[in-house]
């Protein structure tokens, strides 16, 4: 459905993006992800067809999005990461005028405007002025906007950006239930946010694609060792030592959560020493108060990524 | 064509839902009102629309930037713009849309000021063809005014920076006015060229009630040109 290749875009000098390359399918939902200006809003531009690439192309639908800029426009809702409204319209007024942009007229256009404005919840401020809405709903105006011509691809830009948490909650079930039907592209620097709404994510910093997978398999392929971490109640410095020593365990590190009795036990990818450890814990009398397996974060993945110089394949 | 006017419709909704609009309506009706009366109290007035139209010409002159500089100026600051650009509406389309809404506003604003030559022909022996004829000028000039300001608006994301541009190509189209009255009669080749790039001069035919098409063409030149460039601007974006 989305088709990008070898997207290159400079400003001035200064590369935006480059050489990125992405397919998503029908109905699938992908995040982008990535820091602040690591060229993000500018793909998405290229794609929603608001400015030219340098190089490459991207299709929608099988149409080129610069050759046949107005073809494709008909396939994208878009919602930017700005979320400018017209603050003076009425949320109905709003959406009625987006819907007729998009060629939608009278009784069709009637229905859709209910239609969307129940999905979003916005049936109770069809008749507030959008300046007047809180982030939330004006979000929500901005996702009914991108809906309501029912699109093939739905691009959101930090969707989730200046929401309250109930409000972020909301926005990504949302998101998540719009699935299947729409093919989704959003973006977000939250890495939890692409860890629960998508099925892909493609990590981007600095203008390249640095990684592309689904969460999982991005936290599995960057993993070198299985983590547990222990707290025991015993101050004694030989934990660490006692610890280290046991069969496959490869390190034993203090635990970022700063507790003095908390560790980081690393042992051989594919091993499991939790039985043997909360053994050993007892036995020594530690007094054990805690004993989990640690899974990878994609923040974790994604600093090591980003700060080291290795690709993943 | 669809698109231009709801986007036309949208400009002229938001024009009288905002208070500029209401605040430059006010003010053009109270000076050519003011005008208007000086006028009729003047010892031997007669029942003509002249000095009227000519006073007017230059109220809307004034009046102009007011009501074009946001038409572009904002969208881009506020953002809206990325929006509006990418649903399937041609740049061309978003461009004589704004400008439709506001020549919209400027006819309304016309429209009011038929209060004159109606209280005129009430009291008086008006003769409506030239007023017409005034009319249609006012109409050519203030369209050509409305489409160098959104021309301004969309240089710039400041609505301040695109009035002071309107301003300014205003005064100067002023100021060309005045060199041709200061050659006038020495059958000077500069003085025939501000004579006719003129918009008072030209104007002035107008305000007689000569009805002549190279004036005509003249100003529906300056509305196109200014469109033109206008919808040349929203492109550059696009360039590599």
């Amino acid at each position: 459905m989305i088709q990008v290749e070898g997207l290159t875009k400079y400003y001035g000098p200064v590369p935006a993006i480059m050489d990125v390359s992405l397919h998503v399918k029908k109905g699938e939902i992908v995040a982008f992800l990535g820091p602040n200006g690591a060229g993000k809003t500018t793909a998405m531009r290229i794609i929603t067809g608001f400015m030219p690439a340098t190089a490459g192309t991207a299709m929608i639908a099988g149409i080129d999005v610069y050759e046949n800029s107005i073809a494709a426009r008909r396939h994208i809702g878009y919602m930017p990461e700005t979320m400018a409204l017209y603050t003076d319209m009425r949320v109905h007024q709003y959406l009625r005028f987006c819907g007729k942009l998009h060629g939608m007229r009278g009784g069709t256009l009637a229905d859709r405007l209910d239609e969307i404005m129940g999905l979003c919840g916005l049936t109770e401020r069809a008749e507030a002025i959008i300046g007047t809405l809180s982030m939330g709903y004006r979000q929500r105006v901005g996702i009914a906007q991108a809906l309501i011509h029912k699109p093939d691809v739905l691009i959101l830009d930090e969707p989730t950006v200046g929401l309250d948490p109930n409000q972020i909650i909301e926005v990504r079930q949302l998101i998540k239930s719009l699935a299947g039907e729409h093919t989704v592209m959003l973006s977000t620097h939250i890495l939890p946010e692409a860890q629960m709404t998508c099925e892909r994510v493609v990590i981007i910093n600095q203008g390249k694609i640095i990684a592309e997978d689904t969460p999982e398999n991005l936290t599995s392929q960057i993993q070198e060792a299985e983590t547990i971490m222990i707290r025991v109640k015993s101050q004694d410095a030989n934990v660490r030592g006692i610890l280290g020593d046991m069969p496959g365990v490869t390190a034993v590190r203090a635990a970022p959560d700063g507790n003095a009795g908390s560790y980081y036990v690393d042992s051989e990818l594919g091993s499991d020493v939790r039985a043997a450890v909360a053994e050993c814990a007892v036995g020594k009398g530690w007094g054990l108060l805690e004993l989990r397996p640690v899974e990878m974060s994609l923040e974790d993945v994604f600093r090591q990524l980003t700060t080291e110089e290795r690709g993943v394949a | 064509m669809r698109n231009v006017l709801t986007i036309a419709q949208r400009e002229l909704v938001s024009y009288f839902t905002s208070p500029m609009a209401f605040v430059v309506t006010v003010f053009f009706l109270f000076f050519s009102g003011l005008i208007f009366t000086f006028s009729i109290y003047q010892r031997g007035a007669t029942a003509e629309m002249r000095g009227l139209l000519g006073s007017m010409v230059f109220l809307t002159l004034m009046m102009a930037p007011f009501i074009t500089m946001s038409l572009l100026a904002q969208e881009r600051s506020s953002g809206t713009l990325e929006l509006l650009l990418t649903k399937p509406v041609r740049d061309i389309e978003v461009v004589v849309g704004k400008y439709l809404g506001a020549l919209g506003c400027y006819v309304t604003m016309l429209i009011l000021t038929l209060q004159y030559p109606l209280l005129l022909s009430k009291y008086g022996d008006l003769d409506w063809g030239p007023a017409w004829v005034g009319y249609l000028g006012l109409l050519l000039a203030g369209g050509a005014f409305l489409a160098i300001g959104l021309f301004a608006s969309s240089l710039t994301r400041s609505q301040m920076a695109s009035a002071g541009i309107c301003l300014g190509v205003f005064l100067f189209v002023w100021l060309i006015g005045w060199v041709s009255h200061l050659v006038s009669g020495e059958n000077s080749l500069l003085g025939d060229i501000t004579k006719n790039i003129s918009v008072f001069e030209i104007f002035g035919d107008f305000e007689k009630g000569l009805l002549d098409l190279k004036n005509i063409i003249y100003f529906l030149s300056l509305v196109f040109i200014s469109l033109f460039m206008t919808v040349r601007v929203l492109e550059m974006r696009r360039q590599v």
